[in-house]
């Protein structure tokens, strides 16, 4: 202590007067002024965090509040739910939600329409039909689809009559159920795979506006009943076998008169079901039976022959006595991006009260050829494909004379001009040569959008 | 009516002269461009007309088979199918999945076997629009 003093003393002594000179009595004031400030701030400080803790407590509060609402809510909830549960015991059980199952995904709206003008020898040149065909595609599941196509056509009335004529046709409506990897079952209006060109004839499918003519007057396009199809891998270079088995109702009589088993009188579209008037005296007894066995090769990307060979037969007339049965061969060619063949023959053969039996026949082969495969690297040519068919058709029924003599041939030339991949402007010209008065050359344009 | 027999006559023999020359062209185009030796370029006729193409038929012919494989790969799949019956369309126009309905009408439309169409279902939705 003694020490401390005298080091004091030292010091005190070591630092002569100057420190006691130099803190004045200003500077302690100021020095006090911070200090009791700090003071305040300190206090101000502690008061709010007063508040603050009030503010929590009465957050705690609140929440806990909530919590017990949420319990009771949920209470009610699983009361409700049980009830429920109970209730529907007796009802038969509601319907899963799919994982991703909104509007956008599972169900769509696709299809295509095409616009044409037409110009047949000895006639006017006119805008010839406006068509919207949607395809409505809704997928229940990862192997349950339900398809439907309608196609609406405006279509002038010319050369016949005047005005214009709005049709509204179910292309198709078939339920699809992927049994498994090699087989589907489809039930419904079926697009009949007799040959292949039906099955995929879509607007923008198709390079030339019109079908070939044995498609349209020989064979009927759908059917309604249920099918089997599906493919098989062979090998492990992408062969695959496909075949289609079905049984629809088959062609019909248009028979108004008693007369049914007419020739004239076979309605292709025909029989559909019990007539409207609950009559059934315009269907026959037994459905028609066809397949289609296909085998696809493709020899690597973009080079591929696919042939098949199908066929369908059944009774027609009401009375049962008579066999509407067809024949097709189909082949379908790939060399390249830019070369596309393809072809069928197709021969048909029924009987008849009053003409005995008869074979219709007819084929078509087409090719196209896409001219970005030359190189050009012009950019209107590149867009262009240029298109040829052949068709020819004989011993076709004639209504006129009531026998089987119209003998058609067709040669089409044109183009595809490709806006995009599926905006097609098609322009074609047909001669035609031909005993059926119904048959005339003609220039078509085509414009088709698939979307 | 007699006046344009053989106008039509000189028409159908320009047809098929026509018809014949493109299959003709066509062949032996393909037959000069079939057997490409690994590492030549793509051959050009593998772009074809659509605009949005291009970076998509890139990479399809990039994945084209130099030699023999255990299985064909989605994209392989993709461009041995998909323009068999229309224009290619692109991965790109449809979203992951509306592919997955799309491929189902095609799957059976086409009657592709079920392994192959989920190959193909997978190549369009790793290169899906969205
Ligand atoms: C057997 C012929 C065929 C093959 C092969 C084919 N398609 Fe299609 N595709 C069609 C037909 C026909 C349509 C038109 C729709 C219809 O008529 O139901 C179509 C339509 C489409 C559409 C329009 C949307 C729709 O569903 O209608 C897309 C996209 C499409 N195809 C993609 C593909 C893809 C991708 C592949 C390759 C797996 C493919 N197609 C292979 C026949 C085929």
């Amino acid at each position: 202590m003694f020490g401390l003093i005298m080091a004091g003393c030292v010091i005190g002594l070591a630092l002569p007067l100057r420190v006691a000179a130099e803190v004045s009595e200003a500077d302690f004031n100021a020095l006090k002024d911070t200090v009791q400030k700090l003071g305040e701030q300190v206090q101000a400080l502690q008061q709010s965090n007063v508040v603050q803790q009030q503010t929590h407590e009465q957050d705690t509060q609140q929440i806990q509040q909530l919590q017990q609402k949420l319990a009771e809510t949920q209470q009610i909830a699983t009361n409700a739910e049980q009830k429920s549960i109970e209730a529907s015991m007796t009802q038969p059980m509601p319907r899963q939600p799919i994982d991703e199952a909104t509007v956008n995904h599972n169900f769509m709206m696709l299809g295509d329409a095409e616009f044409q003008y037409a110009k047949l020898a000895g006639q006017h040149g006119a805008f010839l039909q406006a068509d919207f065909a949607p395809i409505f595609l809704y997928r229940g599941g990862d192997n349950i689809l339900f398809e439907a196509g309608f196609d609406t056509t405006l279509a002038n009335n010319a050369p016949g009559n005047s005005g214009y004529t709005t049709t509204f046709n179910l292309s198709f409506a078939q339920l699809d159920y992927v049994m498994n990897d090699y087989m589907t079952f489809a039930g419904g209006e079926l697009i009949l795979p007799l040959g292949t060109y039906t099955e995929r004839g879509a607007g923008w499918l198709n390079k030339i506006p019109d079908n070939p003519l044995a498609v349209d007057a020989l064979l009927p396009g759908s059917g309604l009943g249920a099918e089997l199809r599906g493919g098989v891998p062979v090998g492990a270079a992408g062969k695959s076998l496909n075949y289609e088995v079905y049984v629809v109702n088959g062609p019909g009589s248009s028979d108004t008169t008693g007369t049914s088993g007419s020739a004239g009188n076979l309605d292709l579209g025909g029989n559909v079901g019990v007539r409207s008037d609950g009559v059934t005296a315009n269907l026959h007894g037994h459905p028609s039976g066809g397949a289609r066995l296909g085998f696809f090769m493709p020899f690597k990307p973009h080079y591929d022959l696919e042939l098949g060979i199908s066929g369908q037969s059944g009774e027609w007339d009401d009375a049962g006595d008579h066999l509407w049965s067809a024949g097709v061969f189909d082949a379908a060619l790939h060399l390249g991006p830019s070369f596309e063949a393809k072809g069928e023959y197709i021969l048909t053969r029924y009987g008849s009260d009053d003409l005995g039996t008869h074979s219709q026949q007819g084929w078509w082969v087409q090719a196209g050829y896409k001219l970005a495969g030359l190189d050009l690297e012009l950019p209107i040519i590149n867009n262009l494909e240029i298109m040829g068919r052949y068709d020819s058709l004989h011993d076709v029924y004639d209504p006129n004379n009531n026998a089987f003599d119209f003998k058609t041939q067709r040669y089409t030339v044109g183009y595809v001009y490709y806006f995009t991949n599926t905006l097609l402007f098609e322009g074609d010209y047909e001669f035609v040569n031909s005993n059926d008065p119904s048959q005339a050359d003609q220039l078509i344009f085509q414009l088709s959008l698939g979307f | 009516m007699s006046k344009l027999k053989p106008l039509k006559a000189l028409a159908q023999i320009i047809f098929v002269a026509v018809a014949a020359a493109v299959m003709i062209g066509a062949l032996a185009s393909t037959l000069c461009s079939a057997a490409p030796t690994s590492g030549a370029p793509p051959s050009k006729t593998d772009s074809t007309v659509s605009t949005n193409s291009v970076a998509v038929k890139a990479q399809a012919s990039e994945a084209a088979p130099p030699v023999l494989k255990p299985q064909l790969t989605g994209a392989e799949l993709y461009s041995m199918h998909c323009n068999r019956c229309h224009p290619e369309r692109y991965p790109t126009e449809r979203t992951a999945a509306q592919w997955k309905t799309i491929m189902l009408h095609m799957q059976v439309r086409a009657n592709i076997p079920g392994n192959q169409a989920r190959l193909i279902l997978q190549y369009l939705q790793d290169n899906s629009g969205r």
